[in-house]
């Protein structure tokens, strides 16, 4: 038997394998560095940074320090950092490629940290090269208003005015193209009229034909034919004429149209812009932020920015592991997976913790406690583990709220993917709260908040409630909206709001009902309605401003053109009355030279004939003498 | 791949025993046919490590059958799928599948399974055909083929000199 056993084999064997194995446990920490900044940052879109990984034999543990995962929106910033993540790993799966954790501890948490450098990946720098330059030269306050995303706030009047298509600049825009159209065809046709020195020439080729009498009948010929070309001529301006004023009438009628319609276009756009962004404009956060002020606004729209984030990475691994699965079942073979309750996919962490401090309402530097977030079977691959993603916040030692819980189930086993949440806060004690008009602040009241929101194909499904007990409002304003408010408010310590959010997850309808009194619904409503006409004034003013660079010059074109029509119509008068006139006095000349020819005729017929009659009467009484 | 014939010629004239010249091919059988970075193919290093098998035999034929395995392929991931799918043998996997060690030997790929129990089913014959045939071929043939021109003229060709030299 021994003659079958080489035992330099198996030293050889044991000496390879653990020069492997000392190779693996340096090698292994530097690797997975860099496989984590590479995978994280693809599946990111923006870079992923970590300081070190380390690997611990015994139990199997990595550790990865300083890890920066940068906004991919804003690249000088971080979504989320912490100091050390200590993770156990199970050796057997990773012997298949496959990472399980366990459980990993995340320490030293933070987000929206700043960064040292850029965080955004060489193509996507590349590509907005020019835009990082020209962000770099504008100031602070602009950087942050370009980084801020426009979902996020109440949007301005230039914002409206910058994102909506206006009829007030489509309608002026055409003014002005059928303006420059008009304008060149009545100057074509202005071209071709006679002046008022043709008008004087024709006037003494006129009298030249008819000075003097017709010599013979050659004269009369020449004059005529002359007096013919002459006709023809004024003809010929008399159309010229009739063209122009077809041209200015047209112009005039067709611009007075569009003008009229330019007018009425800023009331049309202020009508369509309150249809829309009455209270289903830019999303929940606007309500909250116009109900409640930026503060609370701003816990809505973290939390959206913060989904937003997370959602494409689950949506994106689902179809990546679809083609995954195509293609080694075309090509290499596939996994087939069996029932079990120890499940395998690539990536998975079973359960993972940490702790958030929570911002304290108006004051974000200011901690009002922290939130202790746990997260239970994390992985691209849910299908394999047959489990959703389920989310766990919960408050602790918080100062001003009772008790704080938000439940989320990330279902992505099936396609489309389920996102359900669903969040408590009891007692929430709301102390000296802006409510962001008239001057209104919430001194102190306890709220309490349930509520339930649904994504599936990217549309939102939300219903919240808010009871608010032992409610105190006050106001600096001396305005009557504030005094009836507070005067309304003051009557009705509880009361309930519910809010309601359907549609796109970035621009929902936002509904907002609530049982106060009428007074109080009307002062409400009043509120809503002051904030509208802010905006419906300035979009007014802005609207205006376009109208009259559109309308300004065009009022007075178009009365220069009633001018022109005015002084066309006379001329032409002129003309036909000029031709008329001499006309009639050539024909009475001609009538006139042929009834005296006549007269000079019968006069000299007469003549002949007394003649004839008086010789044979004389010869008649000869006759008569003779006979007597 | 004038190598690689030198390389063969080299070892069916060695001294080394026609069992163990055979074994080596056998083992080929689970490096080539089957995907290569798999937990399997450490225990038949080790196992190729250990016993007196003829290495040269076994590098040789390893690539000899991954190239066989192109063909191979398509029969070993149906198989594979057959046996996965089985419905009397589904207790059987699914009681190996609740194991992580056994996962990690990736029993549950088509491929896998399908190439390594062809490897299993052929493993025993090759053995056994290959020891007969070198047999034969050192006691029928191999004084007739050194004769041969294209042997002749192999032994004098630079690779096989160089083969030589290194003592492979």
């Amino acid at each position: 038997m021994t003659k079958w056993i080489r035992w330099s084999g198996l030293i050889g064997f044991i000496v390879i394998a653990t020069l492997i194995v000392c190779f693996w446990l340096f090698a292994a920490g530097p690797l997975t560095k860099l496989a984590i900044e590479s995978f994280g940052s693809d599946a990111l879109g923006a870079k992923v940074d970590v300081d070190e990984v380390r690997y611990g034999l015994n139990p199997l543990t990595v550790t990865v320090k300083g890890v920066q995962l940068t906004d991919k929106d804003k690249p000088m910033e971080n979504i989320f950092s912490f100091d050390q993540a200590v993770a156990n790993i199970e050796p057997f799966p990773l012997l298949l490629g496959k990472a399980i954790i366990p459980d990993v501890r995340l320490e030293g948490m933070a987000t929206g940290t700043q960064r040292q450098s850029s965080g955004a990946l060489a193509k996507v720098e590349k590509k907005n090269d020019v835009s990082a330059d020209s962000q770099d030269q504008t100031s602070e306050k602009s950087k942050s208003e370009t980084a801020e995303p426009k979902s996020q706030t109440l949007p301005s009047a230039d914002e409206i005015l910058e994102r909506e298509a206006l009829l007030t600049e489509s309608r002026g825009e055409a003014l002005k193209q059928a303006y420059e159209n008009h304008t060149q065809n009545i100057e074509t046709a202005m071209n071709n009229l006679p002046t008022d020195q043709s008008i004087k020439e024709y006037e003494a080729r006129l009298n030249t034909i008819m000075k003097g009498k017709f010599k013979s009948l050659d004269d009369f010929k020449q004059r005529k034919k002359a007096l013919d070309d002459l006709k023809a001529q004024w003809k010929k301006d008399k159309q010229a004429i009739a063209d122009a004023k077809s041209a200015v009438k047209t112009g005039k009628s067709d611009l007075k149209q569009k003008l009229t319609e330019l007018k009425a276009a800023p009331k049309e756009d202020i009508a369509n812009i309150k249809s829309k962004y009455t209270l289903d404009g830019a999303g929940a956060s606007n309500v909250t932020a116009l109900l409640f002020g930026d503060d609370a606004g701003g816990y809505a729209t973290t939390a959206l920015e913060y989904y937003e984030k997370v959602r494409p990475l689950l949506v994106d691994e689902e179809a990546k592991a679809a083609k995954q699965e195509l293609k080694e079942k075309r090509l290499e073979g596939r996994f087939i997976h069996f029932p079990t309750d120890r499940p395998q996919p690539d990536f998975w962490v079973k359960t993972m913790n940490f702790t958030l401090a929570l911002p304290k309402m108006g004051e974000q530097t200011v901690s009002s406690g922290d939130v202790a977030v746990k997260v239970v079977d994390i992985t691209h691959q849910q299908e394999v583990i047959n489990r959703p993603t389920v989310v766990r916040a919960t408050g602790q030692n918080l100062k001003d709220i009772a008790s704080l819980t938000i439940d989320g189930v990330l279902d992505h086993r099936q396609t489309p993917g389920k996102d359900q949440f669903t969040f408590n806060v009891d007692d929430w004690q709301l102390k000296k709260v802006k409510l962001g008009l008239a001057g209104l602040r919430l001194d102190r009241g306890l709220v309490d908040i349930q509520g339930q929101a649904l994504v599936q194909s990217g549309q939102l499904k939300l219903n919240s409630e808010a009871v608010f007990n032992q409610s105190q409002f006050s106001s600096k304003d001396r305005t009557v909206l504030a005094k009836e408010m507070v005067a309304a408010l003051k009557t009705i310590p509880t009361f309930t709001v519910n809010a309601k959010a359907k549609g796109e997850l970035t621009k929902p309808s936002v509904n907002i009902s609530s049982d106060l009194d009428a007074q109080l619904s009307a002062a409400f409503d009043e509120r809503l309605a002051q904030k509208q006409r802010e905006l419906e004034n300035k979009l007014k003013a802005k609207l205006n401003d376009k109208l009259m660079s559109y309308a300004g010059d065009y009022e007075s074109q178009l009365k220069q053109l009633n001018l022109s029509e005015g002084s066309l119509s006379s001329k032409s008068k002129a003309l036909e009355k000029l031709g008329k006139s001499e006309l009639s006095s050539y024909e009475d000349q001609l009538k006139a030279e042929a009834k005296a020819k006549q007269d000079a005729e019968k006069a000299k017929a007469k003549a002949e004939a007394d003649r004839k009659q008086k010789e044979l009467e004389k010869k008649a009484k000869e006759k008569l003498k003779s006979l007597f | 791949m004038l190598a690689m014939l030198a390389k063969l010629l080299k070892v069916l004239n060695s001294d080394a025993s026609p069992a163990q010249i055979a074994l080596g091919f056998a083992f080929a059988l689970f490096v080539g046919l089957t995907p290569f970075f798999s937990l399997h193919n450490l225990i038949i290093l080790f196992l190729v490590c250990i016993i007196r098998v003829n290495l040269s035999g076994f590098f040789l034929a390893s690539a000899v059958f991954a190239l066989i395995a192109f063909i191979t392929d398509p029969f070993s991931i149906q198989l594979g799928e057959f046996l996965l799918q089985h419905a009397e043998l589904q207790a059987f996997w699914t009681e190996l599948y609740q194991s992580d060690m056994w996962r990690a030997f990736k029993f549950n790929h088509t491929l896998l399974l399908g190439s390594v129990v062809l490897a299993c089913i052929l493993f025993i014959p090759v053995w056994i055909l290959f020891t007969v045939l070198i047999k034969l071929y050192r006691t029928k043939l191999m004084a007739w083929f050194e004769k041969l021109k294209i042997v002749k003229f192999l032994k004098a060709s630079k690779f096989y000199q160089a083969y030589e030299r290194l003592g492979a």
